[in-house]
């Protein structure tokens, strides 16, 4: 049975990173420079977390995870742990939970749009990470 | 209109100086922001054609901020006087709502956590928007103190959703008056006819032929006939035709309105006006690859939500998923009934569409597609009032899809 990395540890951390770096290229992600943060409420632990990932050129440069203050970003998503982890598990389009009012959006909403798809490559690789929620 | 700044201009007016006289207002009267929401007020203050439910927040000092409907904000933020970075837009997703939006606007990026806001309420004979008003329902309770009242608009909302035979064949004359429009305006643009042609003189002409045809109103408080071409195109979205003359090599929006006896024909057709170039040609191509499978896939029992799904799917397979934007209808019926679909409140946007709404048979909305490359100045708009049937939907308007490079 392959290795599960603990949602939001350090490990699944950096298994996020490598993959995100590895098989999002910057054409794919259409040379962005953009920096996002999904703030998780509700969590098991009862503490609020968050996962930072940020892109220059296109490449993502870099994600952190953590609980407390989030490191400023262009973007924040916020919603329940429950929900970002049925995203993960591919249960729930990213989309569907922003325009159904799961996850709320703070930003500059034109420029967001502009953003969609990127964001929906994004998290198809970070939902094909084996995670234990 | 193009925003007019030189003072020298006959036809120019001092905004700035008008917010300033404003603020000097509020200070007096100990008012800390203004959330003015009157079409009265965006003129005013904007200088500009607001047509979408918009607001602007007035600070205590510095340029105001508007916030409209996202289709839109490109066309306001172009036209006028203020800087791009204070016209914003809301739309149907969490936290960018017209109350999230503005009320986080006030409280984090304004500073201002308390103190008085001025805002606007009264009554008119205009019925642009037609809710009660504060004004309204206070001042009707006061006289009917013996009542208690209840928000009932649902039970209206519920029995229009099922369109009966009668409005159904409203709908489809009211659609085929809108292709009257659209063959004028062919007609009108080929040969070279586009040629020093403006926005507005196009969207005249399809106007003119409606009403031969029978229309009595093109209806859309956005503009009437909605016209976009060139870079204006690229946010997938028409708006209110503007001066503009329609350019060789441009791309090209027609978003005809036509009202028949209350029945709404809304049909938005696109052209690529030549020579186009491979690359437009492929964008075009991608946007009627995907209208089809969209029309393909409406049928009694499904949902927005799901229709949505596979148009970003499908677009994704084409590789053109970066252009196609999340949402693919819109709701209709008789005038004034436009833009939300289901009858039930969603609670967690409420008034926009309910993404799990489950179509029922003779239910009808607005197929509205857009596809956006603003990078590439380049997008088109699909619209056509469409019927769901038991097993498939009926497309009204019957002027054939496609995407013509003409010239």
């Amino acid at each position: 049975m392959s290795e599960r990395f603990a949602y939001l540890k350090e490990a699944w951390r950096d298994e996020a990173l490598k993959r995100l770096q590895s098989e999002l290229t910057p054409e794919k992600m259409n040379n962005v420079t953009t920096s996002m943060s999904n703030i998780y409420k509700n969590c098991p632990g009862g503490e609020e977390q968050f996962l930072f990932v940020e892109c220059r050129d296109g490449k993502v440069t870099r994600v952190e995870t953590g609980s407390g203050e989030s490191p400023q970003a262009e973007f924040r998503i916020i919603g329940d742990y429950e929900t970002f982890a049925k995203i993960s598990r591919a249960e729930l389009g990213s989309q569907k939970a922003l325009m159904t009012g799961k996850l709320k959006l703070k930003g500059n909403l034109a420029r967001a749009l502009k953003l969609a798809a990127v964001a929906d490559r994004l998290n198809k690789v970070l939902a094909k990470i084996p995670t234990q929620y | 209109m193009t925003r007019i700044l030189d003072p020298t201009d006959k036809y120019y007016i001092d905004n700035p100086g008008r917010v300033k006289a404003i603020q000097a207002e509020m200070a007096r009267r100990g008012i800390d922001v203004y959330l003015g929401s009157r079409i009265r007020t965006m003129s005013f203050v904007l200088d500009t054609f607001c047509p979408w439910r918009s607001y602007v927040i007035i600070p205590p000092e510095g340029q105001p901020t508007y916030f409209t409907f996202v289709v839109d904000a490109l066309r306001v933020g172009d036209e006028t006087w203020l800087d791009s970075d204070h016209v914003r837009a809301y739309g149907p997703m969490g936290g960018m709502d017209q109350v999230s939006a503005i009320t986080d606007f006030i409280k984090e990026e304004l500073g201002i956590r308390k103190g008085r806001l001025g805002f606007e309420d009264g009554i008119s004979t205009y019925t642009a928007e037609g809710n009660l008003s504060h004004w309204e329902y206070t001042h009707f309770k006061d006289a009917l103190a013996g009542f208690e009242w209840e928000n009932a608009h649902d039970i209206v909302d519920a029995l229009s959703l099922i369109k009966d035979q009668g409005t159904i064949e409203r709908f489809r004359t009211a659609s085929l008056i809108v292709d009257e429009g659209h063959k004028a305006a062919r007609a009108a643009l080929t040969n070279g006819g586009y040629k020093g042609m403006t926005e507005t003189v196009i969207a005249g002409i399809a106007a003119l032929a409606m009403r031969r045809a029978g229309s009595v109103s093109e209806w859309n408080f956005a503009g009437l006939n909605e016209i976009s071409s060139g870079y204006r195109t690229g946010l997938g979205a028409c708006t209110p035709p503007t001066t503009k003359e329609i350019g060789a090599g441009e791309p090209l929006m027609l978003d005809f309105h036509a009202m028949f006896k209350l029945a709404l024909g809304d049909h938005s057709h696109n052209y690529l006006i030549g020579p186009a170039t491979k690359r437009q040609r492929r964008h075009a191509d991608n946007f009627v690859a995907i209208i089809q499978t969209v029309i393909d896939h409406y049928r009694a029992g499904t949902t927005p939500g799901t229709l949505a799904a596979i148009m970003m799917d499908f677009a994704e397979s084409r590789g053109c998923g970066d252009f196609i934007q999340p949402a693919c209808e819109h709701g209709i019926g008789l005038f004034g009934d436009e833009w939300r679909i289901g009858a039930v409140v969603n609670p967690a946007l409420p008034y926009w569409t309910d993404q799990d709404h489950v179509y029922q048979e003779n239910e009808m909305v607005v197929c509205a597609m857009q596809y956006a490359a603003p990078e590439e100045n380049i997008g088109f708009r699909y619209e056509n009032d469409i019927v769901i049937t038991k097993d498939g939907c009926e497309v009204l308007s019957k002027y054939p899809l496609g995407i013509e490079e003409i010239s």
